[in-house]
């Protein structure tokens, strides 16, 4: 199998980026292009990642070919998570057509669209739309009292998830929603929407743009002295919400041991250094990391109250602040891959974890956690 | 050059005016017409005896044909609820003046829950294992709104 590495990354994120998609993109694109020292015709396939219905018309890529210079290239799109399309390039560039691959995923959450009514249009259309009783907000309600019911877990323990990852959010300046010395009582304190949901549990509405470049070894070592290679990837999608046990994640489970098989870990908690995660709502954040094998399963008032998954902890979950700090759809998952790298690279400043070599990147798409993607990726070429 | 122009914001409906008239199937117009006569009309699985409702085809997990009809209910108890003290319409959130109660019923001689309203009572003696009855509407109006909520038993 080729070697890939990913070898730089560029974020925007935004309550308002007082901008449109296009110039957004064309922006972060132009400036990345430059920081890496390419022009758009040393870029062998254009992965996009956005979503005809977050943007308000069919093909959704067409008005981003120009601004990210895919036009007359070879572009393809992806309308899911940013994890499923980094995951699409790494394929791309496996199969031998490509050497080169850029992804660039983005939506505009917080000025131009409405990230609830979007989230509506992933229910089944002829019986949960009908019923109009579904929403964002309460699934996610009927999921973290599913957690807390099966493992016996307070409410608090979401309060402190919450807390200390709009702390980390404060510290990284990708991320607009942190709040420095927030406390588990100020989360408590906020307003109640669907019980067990508070609104700090929520991740806020965001505009945002990533991209990632990506490359096969040889052109990854030409463009870069650090590297960080992708070591392992699984993307999984679950049965509907019903039918299924929501207080766990089969399908986190699943594409994890898929992705730590092809990159050869068999003790995750110990062999990797820190994990990004797309919890949107804080009680997510337990389902994932048990389900990725990093704390035994229903333990989220033990890691809360031991600090475990703390950014000086032996394993730092979202250090960036994930998707509490900033989670514009699409590009949500392509942040935590960029923030995998920042670490890698030790370039993630004050949210720098010490030593660290290989990550995990988590991506999610859909209600009740019913479609994941993760990626691993180290600084150790193997 | 003028001066830059402020930002103008226009607001477009999306979807349109976009009306999708998607036949249901007939495993749904079964489950209507079953709650046209009080019924809650479920099915089950051939291999793993799951009962669901509303009613499917298949099961996922099984992969087999759900042929066998039978009657669930009316009376469940809740799996699993939320207190809901905002709706949000459209996608945007909105404060309820009072809570609006939410909950996942199991009802007898299902196995999978059903998600429906519950009224009529204080939000906080809604609880797991909570035995409910439903509250079908009357006259029918031949829509899956023919089963309106549930109630309290007792």
């Amino acid at each position: 199998m080729r070697k890939v590495a990913i070898v730089g990354q560029k974020q925007i994120n935004a309550a308002d980026v007082g901008k449109s998609r296009e110039r957004m993109l064309f922006e972060l694109c132009r400036d990345f292009y430059k920081e890496m020292g390419i022009t758009r015709h040393d870029i062998d396939t254009f992965v996009l990642c956005s979503n005809d219905f977050y943007s308000g018309h069919t093909i959704s890529n067409v008005f981003e070919d120009c601004p990210v210079g895919a036009y007359m290239k070879d572009e393809t799109k992806v309308e899911a998570d940013g994890v499923m399309a980094a995951t699409y390039a790494f394929i791309r560039i496996l199969s031998g057509l490509y050497d080169t691959a850029v992804v660039v995923a983005s939506s505009q959450g917080g000025s131009v669209m409405r990230p609830y009514l979007q989230m509506d249009y992933s229910l089944n259309p002829t019986y949960d739309r009908q019923v109009d009783l579904l929403n964002e907000v309460n699934a996610a309600a009927l999921q973290a009292r599913a957690y807390m019911d099966e493992f016996g877990v307070s409410e608090e323990v979401l309060d402190k998830i919450a807390a200390r990852n709009l702390r980390n959010a404060a510290r990284n300046p990708y991320a607009f929603n942190g709040k420095t010395d927030v406390t588990p009582a100020d989360v408590a304190n906020s307003d109640v929407l669907y019980e067990p949901i508070k609104a700090m549990h929520c991740y806020p509405f965001t505009d945002g743009a990533c991209v990632l470049l990506l490359a096969a070894e040889d052109r990854a070592k030409e463009l870069t002295d650090a590297p960080v290679w992708i070591k392992g990837v699984g993307d999984l999608l679950e049965t509907y919400y019903p039918e299924r046990d929501v207080s766990r994640s089969k399908s986190v489970k699943s594409s994890a041991e898929r992705a730590y098989k092809m990159a050869g870990i068999s003790d995750p908690a110990s062999e990797l250094d820190l994990v990004e995660v797309s919890a949107k709502f804080s009680y997510q954040e337990p389902i994932i990391c048990e389900a990725l094998g990093l704390f035994p399963e229903g333990s989220a008032g033990d890691v809360a109250d031991r600090g475990l998954a703390d950014m000086d902890s032996a394993m730092p979950v979202s250090p960036s602040g994930g998707a509490l700090g900033a989670y514009a759809f699409c590009a949500g998952g392509l942040v935590r891959i960029a923030e995998c790298y920042r670490q890698l690279t030790g370039g993630a400043g004050d949210t720098q974890v010490a030593d660290a070599h290989t990550a995990l990147a988590h991506g999610q798409d859909g209600l009740f956690l019913q479609h994941n993607a993760v990626m691993v990726v180290s600084t150790e070429e193997g | 050059m003028a001066d830059k122009l402020e930002r103008v914001v226009v607001e477009a409906q999306v979807p349109l005016d976009y009306t999708y008239n998607y036949r249901v199937g007939p495993y749904i117009e079964r489950y209507i017409k079953g709650l046209g006569d009080k019924k809650i009309l479920a099915t089950k699985c051939p291999q793993c005896s799951k009962v669901a409702v509303p009613p499917r085809k298949e099961c996922g997990v099984c992969n087999k044909i759900m042929d066998e009809w039978v009657e669930v209910g009316p009376e469940g108890v809740v799996d699993n609820y939320t207190v809901g003290h905002v709706k949000i319409e459209k996608g945007l959130v909105e404060n309820l003046e009072s809570p609006a109660l939410l909950a996942m019923i199991t009802l007898d001689g299902a196995t999978v829950p059903l998600l429906a309203e519950v009224k009529g009572m204080a939000p906080t003696d809604l609880k797991k294992g909570l035995r409910v009855k439903a509250v079908f509407t009357d006259p029918a109006e031949d829509s899956l709104a023919d089963l309106s909520h549930f109630e309290q038993v007792g």
